[in-house]
């Protein structure tokens, strides 16, 4: 499955996912969650497949199960007392259900951030930012970078470790920490090299100089336009809609907001239209792509 | 010049930043009004029926007036003969179990003891080092405090019993306690909008009851044998280091939520002990009375002013 969102305009990109993740970090409504969980989870999987599903599974899911269970034994606040702990202080529901939209919140932006890195590519944020931040924009698409370009050159370097017998499989106990911390020390060596080559090869290629041009294939047409214009709409009004207290939830002392009245509901579906966003354009574009085929 | 314009628009952006949350942040409710005994004492209270509070206030204010007034005279001279036995360089700390903020403390550099105890609440007197030892305190020769950062009661008043060296027993006594946070209803506009709805109206969360207790119980078990049996939450912290339990919060009013120098105190027969709640231990016929302060203590009389550490 291609993913048809990845190919539109950067900036299209970037306002998705700066407003979502906004979104999901601030409001804590429990059908606000509810929906960016639900959708984080589709577009994950939808990117990224089985791995992310079995992602979500195996380390989401514990997660969120300890999170959860981690609030009411510290957080004791709260008008609904349901029992006393051992320790003579009140286990309270709203402690619980905090703890659980905390765990949720959490894990939702862990799974957002996941389809940030498959679609906004460091060459996207430097196409974006490479202008304004020059200098702050190469460090952030570098560091983004660091850790997967970290793994693949361990793989690497502990492969050929392996086969001179050197690896931290081979030998006894020391031998093996001592191989152990070769392939660190040799690993430290090439990050700090990579990192003096790429800021003197980018240095020697005028970055960042005034008046520099930058090749891009990227072109803001009409489909980016209105893309642009459906973000800039289903923001706008949901954060019109919060700062009028639309999306407004407590949960301490007493758990109390807005319901499933007609305004506020028309904000969630707003929300939810913002956060399938890319799941439908993907779908649609499936589609019109299966028809085209079987045409022919 | 034009180089360094982006830099000079990035110190000036953090610098606006930093100037809003200087004048945001903080909500210190700093109406600084000094204590009048207007609070209802408890003994007082006790002998009535607690519904009918509201309407004795202004006889009670008039007897409160005139009995704080008579005893201003003794507390000075009590405070004198505290001077003159000399060996009193020690400072009474705020309360580690009720008092939050104490670094916040304002008057932390007053130089003299003079100009501490006139910082101080009036009724909050100095402790007497030779009175506690011979009560059974075990004082620091260097600093003047017993291990748990206490500083000597003054005389007449019990000393700190630590919490596993109370023997419980099967008698049973009588006290009185009461919950108070009538100082809140002078800062509604610094309460926690969501909170607002949590204060009564008289200010009254626990009115003061006849309480049983048994023999070696501390002002803490009382406390949270009490507010179980009427369902009125209450969060505590164990702090080691005072070897006490911390009120944090009750009735969900919690410590900082009237700005951050509020949080709960306790007296008892109308002393601010300067010990923590699971090391006062009760007798029979103790006023135990938790009141909520919103200006560390000045507002219900029970503040401490310190010095910086000697």
């Amino acid at each position: 499955m291609k993913d048809t969102f990845s190919t539109y305009h950067p900036a299209v990109n970037f306002l998705y996912f700066t407003l979502v993740l906004l979104f999901t970090m601030f409001f804590m409504h429990p059908a606000c969650l509810g929906i960016s969980l639900l959708c984080a989870f589709c577009y994950s999987v939808y990117l990224n497949g089985k791995k992310a599903l079995r992602f979500n599974v195996k380390y989401m899911l514990p997660m969120l199960v300890v999170t959860a269970l981690i609030n009411p034994a510290f957080n004791h606040e709260g008008g609904t007392i349901l029992a006393y702990l051992r320790d003579g202080n009140p286990l309270t529901l709203e402690s619980i259900t905090y703890g659980i939209a905390a765990a949720v919140m959490l894990i939702t932006v862990i799974c957002w951030f996941s389809c940030y890195n498959a679609v906004m590519t460091s060459d996207k944020f430097v196409y974006l930012f490479g202008r304004v931040i020059p200098a702050l924009s190469l460090i952030l698409s570098m560091t983004l970078r660091f850790v997967p370009r970290f793994k693949a050159q361990l793989k690497v370097v502990s492969n050929a470790q392996r086969c001179v017998g050197r690896d931290v499989s081979n030998g006894s106990l020391l031998q093996r920490a001592k191989n152990g911390i070769r392939i660190l020390s040799v690993m430290v060596t090439w990050a700090l090299e990579n990192a003096i080559e790429t800021a003197d090869s980018m240095k020697s290629r005028g970055y960042g100089l005034p008046g520099r041009t930058a090749f891009s294939i990227y072109r803001f047409d009409r489909r980016d336009k209105n893309a642009m214009l459906f973000l800039a709409l289903c923001g706008g009004y949901i954060l019109s809609g919060t700062l009028m207290g639309g999306l407004y939830w407590r949960y301490f002392p007493t758990m109390k907001g807005v319901g499933l009245t007609p305004y506020p509901a028309s904000l969630y579906f707003c929300y939810l239209a913002l956060c399938l966003m890319p799941v439908v354009i993907n779908m649609k574009e499936d589609r019109k792509w299966k028809a085209i085929q079987s045409k022919i | 010049m034009k180089q360094h314009k982006g830099k000079i628009i990035a110190a000036f952006l953090i610098l606006c930043v930093l100037a809003a949350a200087y004048l945001w942040g903080g909500n210190y409710a700093g109406k600084d009004t000094p204590y009048q005994a207007e609070t209802p004492s408890g003994t007082v209270m006790t002998e009535n029926s607690p519904s009918s509070e509201l309407p004795e206030l202004p006889e009670l204010l008039e007897v409160e007036g005139a009995k704080s007034l008579a005893e201003a005279p003794g507390d000075l001279g009590a405070r004198g003969e505290a001077a003159e036995t000399g060996t009193d360089k020690n400072t009474p700390m705020p309360n580690a179990a009720v008092k939050p903020a104490e670094t916040e403390n304002p008057e932390t550099s007053a130089p003299s003891q003079d100009d501490q105890w006139k910082d101080s609440s009036k009724g909050v007197s100095d402790g007497s080092v030779s009175y506690s030892e011979e009560q059974g305190m075990i004082l620091d020769a260097e600093t003047n405090k017993d291990k748990y950062l206490t500083d000597p009661v003054p005389e007449g008043k019990p000393v700190p019993v630590e919490p596993q060296d109370m023997t419980p027993g099967e008698a049973a006594y009588a006290a009185t306690l009461s919950v108070r946070c009538d100082t809140i209803l002078d800062n509604m506009k610094h309460l926690d909008k969501e909170k607002v709805e949590l204060v009564p109206e008289d200010g009254v969360i626990f009115p003061a009851t006849k309480v049983t207790f048994y023999e070696g119980e501390s002002v803490f078990n009382v406390l949270q044998r009490e507010m179980k049996k009427a369902k009125i939450h209450m969060e505590f912290r164990n702090t080691p280091i005072y070897n006490s339990a911390y009120i944090m919060g009750i009735n969900n009013l919690y410590e900082f939520d009237v700005g951050e120098l509020s949080g709960w105190m306790y007296k008892v027969n109308d002393w601010f002990p300067n010990y923590g709640v699971s090391r006062y231990q009760l007798k029979e016929g103790d006023v135990v009375e938790f009141v909520y302060t919103c200006n560390l203590g000045r507002d219900v009389g029970g503040h401490y002013a310190t010095r910086g550490e000697e």
